[in-house]
């Protein structure tokens, strides 16, 4: 029987944090484990191990319920845990099924939040991790470096990983719109929560300037301050030092609205109309609305930024669409590859390459030699040409047919022929290895 | 004469792709498109420079008295100040506005028929070169400070309001790269036009022995240059910022666009260029 892909796992769809942690599977090496050797039905594994996410992929000979049993029980036992828990939990994939999963999971259309970038880096190390642990063969390398490419492909082909999706991402992307550069700016945090902190450190990352804080309690915004660089004030001095500020995010738990339009409008002419941003974070809203009336003041409230998100989700959903279709047609394209490691599609693939090249060198040498040339010459020629090509290529099929009855190793040799003459018509670029190569350098 | 109207109507040909492509490359965010876009609007601009060299060492002391070469070196203004901004501030952006004008005017130029002007030769003067220089760049500033405007207003309206930005908007420079255009049209723009009228005011002491004679271009000018003496005042004093500039600004420019088009067209005055 062929090889057959298959691929378990559990993610936060399916297992509570409990479970993924009882199961994460870090360190788990197929090969000293037990889960591959060299009589055993798994031929090649990826183990896949996140927050979010454990996934075992494997190529085997046999069906289904052999490999899952197995699977689950190494799984389970290197856990420590009740294989019959995790069955509870575990989703199967057989086959092409098992490629859309895995291209999926790549494109990051299966994770927790959509379009996130860390998964694939994450798919990356576990795969480095397998060739260094020589647990992957032919068909897990082709079948994940098809699963980069796709994920490649549907970064730059749709906006699934484009905009902010968390609030404090969509306050940076909008000062940037408003100011441009960061580096000559400086935000003022009044009320030192965690949220207004988090905001204030998203800010910093892109190159703000630096941040002063004004707090109640002069402890805390001393302490915050300091943490940044920045300059600490209390409550009473926050108005007379707003004019320095260019984004201000506020989070206090007044009762009432702390900062006024009109004050607002007299630290404007102080700073010479400068443009200012008000992130107003706190429920009830610490700064008058009618701020946003004011030329050149900008003024966001808690709920404007999460419609901000939300829009942003809601386009990343849409994008995923597009990603889906993508997706799609490379698990076509890989699934035609996987029938080509059949023996006899290769020799028909081998022999028409060489028949091409036969006819394009053959027109080119019967065009420079002009209408003169007979009909018979030409056809002589011809035969010549084709027969060179039939008799190069006759020693090559001997061998991969005598290497097809022995079990097993056919698919390495073949998948190297189609490599070697380039049969699928792949661009590979210079430096496609280079990864690869350092990794072994380690 | 053949081969130059050959030549222009290939500078005309590379302007409307230069600005098709832009626009194409802004509404499918094509990063790509909108560098070949500029590449083209380069080519088009190295032509058009080789192509008002080559029409003033050929026919000198023809030429000057030509309307067509003055609009054709409008157009050509508009985009030396449009590389010159990009240049200074990285300011790509413009080129929505810097093509699409170009084309409008270097095909206006070619439009009309290639007359000579009523004007006498002593217009050739250092005057009239200082006339004609400071005005053609203080309008080509205007031209981009217009740009900059309506697009700051429409960015700032959209943030203000809160509404979706989109894959354009998304694109597009800062509020603040904007407010910078028009700060610099302004302080650059506004001595120039200063210099520019008051070198015709003087040119025509010299010339008509007055110097105000109620002609349309004439009054129409004064107000602009009041308008934009405010305008100049209230940026450098630092009271006005961003949105009121940019509306004030574009005014200006359509009063001088009208100005050019309307007055030295259709009226009779002194300024006229019709053929």
């Amino acid at each position: 029987m062929e090889q057959q892909i298959y691929l378990f796992g559990l993610n936060h769809k399916t297992a509570e944090i409990e479970i993924r942690e009882k199961f994460a599977l870090s360190g788990f090496n197929p090969i000293n484990i037990g889960l591959m050797d060299k009589e055993g039905p798994i031929k090649e594994t990826l183990v896949l191990s996140t927050c979010n996410r454990v996934e075992i992929l494997c190529v085997s000979e046999k069906k289904l319920d052999e490999v899952a049993s197995r699977v689950l029980e190494y799984w389970a036992g290197f856990c420590g845990q009740d294989p019959g828990l995790l069955k509870k939990h575990i989703y199967t994939f057989e086959g092409l099924e098992a490629v859309n999963h895995l291209f999926s999971v790549a494109a990051s259309l299966d994770s927790m939040v959509l379009g996130e970038p860390q998964i694939l880096g994450q798919l990356k190390d576990a795969y480095r991790k397998s060739v260094d642990e020589k647990t992957a063969g032919v068909i897990i390398n082709r079948l994940l470096h098809k699963s980069f490419s796709a994920a490649k492909r549907i970064r730059t082909e749709t906006a699934v990983s484009s905009s902010a999706v968390s609030i404090s991402y969509a306050a940076v992307e909008l000062a940037k719109k408003i100011f441009g550069e960061l580096q000559n700016h400086r935000a003022m945090l009044i009320g030192a929560g965690e949220m207004a902190e988090l905001a204030a450190l998203h800010l910093l990352n892109s190159g703000l300037k630096d941040i002063m804080v004004a707090n109640r309690t002069p402890e805390r915004a001393q302490e915050l301050a300091g943490r940044y660089n920045g300059q600490s004030m209390c409550m009473e001095k926050m108005l007379e030092n707003l004019h320095k500020a260019d984004i201000i995010i506020s989070s206090t738990g007044a009762r009432t609205t702390i900062i006024s339009a009109a004050q607002v409008r007299q630290v404007l002419k102080k700073r010479k109309h400068r443009p200012m941003f008000f992130i107003d974070i706190a429920v009830p809203r610490d700064i008058d609305p009618d701020v946003n009336q004011l030329d050149n003041v900008y003024l966001y409230d808690i709920d404007d930024l999460k419609e901000v998100v939300e829009e942003n989700l809601a386009n990343r959903r849409e994008e995923a669409d597009k990603a889906r279709e993508i997706i799609h047609q490379e698990v076509e394209k890989f699934s035609d590859w996987l029938k080509s490691l059949d023996l006899s599609p290769t020799i028909v693939d081998l022999l028409n390459r060489g028949e091409l090249v036969a006819r394009k060198e053959l027109k080119k040498t019967l065009r420079s030699l002009g209408p003169e040339f007979s009909e018979s010459n030409r056809r002589a020629m011809e035969q010549l040409a084709l027969s060179i090509v039939g008799k190069l290529y006759h020693e090559p099929i001997v061998f991969l047919k005598r290497r097809a009855r022995e079990e097993g190793t056919s698919q390495k040799f073949i998948d190297l022929t189609r490599r070697i003459f380039n049969l699928d018509d792949e661009h590979i670029p210079e430096d496609a290895h280079q990864r690869k190569i350092k990794g072994k350098e380690k | 004469m053949l081969s130059f109207r050959i030549l222009d109507f290939f500078i005309a040909l590379l302007y409307f792709t230069g600005a098709l492509s832009f626009l194409l490359g802004l509404i499918y965010s094509s990063k790509k498109t909108q560098d070949r876009s500029v590449i083209i609007t380069a080519t088009g601009f190295g032509l058009h420079s080789l192509d008002l060299v080559l029409k003033y060492v050929l026919g000198i002391g023809e030429i000057l008295t030509q309307s067509q070469f003055y609009i054709s070196l409008l157009a050509w203004s508009f985009l030396l100040i449009y590389f010159l901004l990009w240049w200074r501030l990285k300011l790509k952006f413009l080129s929505i506005t810097a093509a699409p004008m170009a084309l409008l005017v270097f095909t206006g130029s070619l439009a009309i028929s290639p007359s000579t002007l009523p004007i006498p030769g002593i217009l050739q003067g250092l005057w009239f070169g200082l006339h004609i220089g400071s005005l053609f760049i203080s309008m080509a500033l205007l031209a981009m400070a217009f740009g900059a405007g309506a697009t700051y207003i429409y960015l700032d309206k959209k943030i203000k309001s809160k509404a979706k930005l989109g894959n354009v908007s998304k694109d597009m420079p800062s509020l603040h790269s904007f407010d910078r255009v028009n700060h610099l049209a302004v302080i650059i723009g506004f001595p120039l036009y200063t210099v520019g009228v008051l070198s015709g005011f003087i040119w025509a002491a010299f010339t008509w022995k007055t110097i105000f004679t109620w002609d349309p271009k004439e009054v129409v000018t004064v107000i602009i240059w009041f308008a934009f003496a405010w305008l100049f005042h209230r940026r450098v004093s630092g009271a006005w910022k961003g949105k009121k500039p940019a509306q004030v600004i574009i005014l200006i420019f359509l009063l001088t666009l009208a100005s050019f088009v309307g007055i030295n067209f259709f009226t009779e005055t002194h300024h006229s260029l019709r053929p």
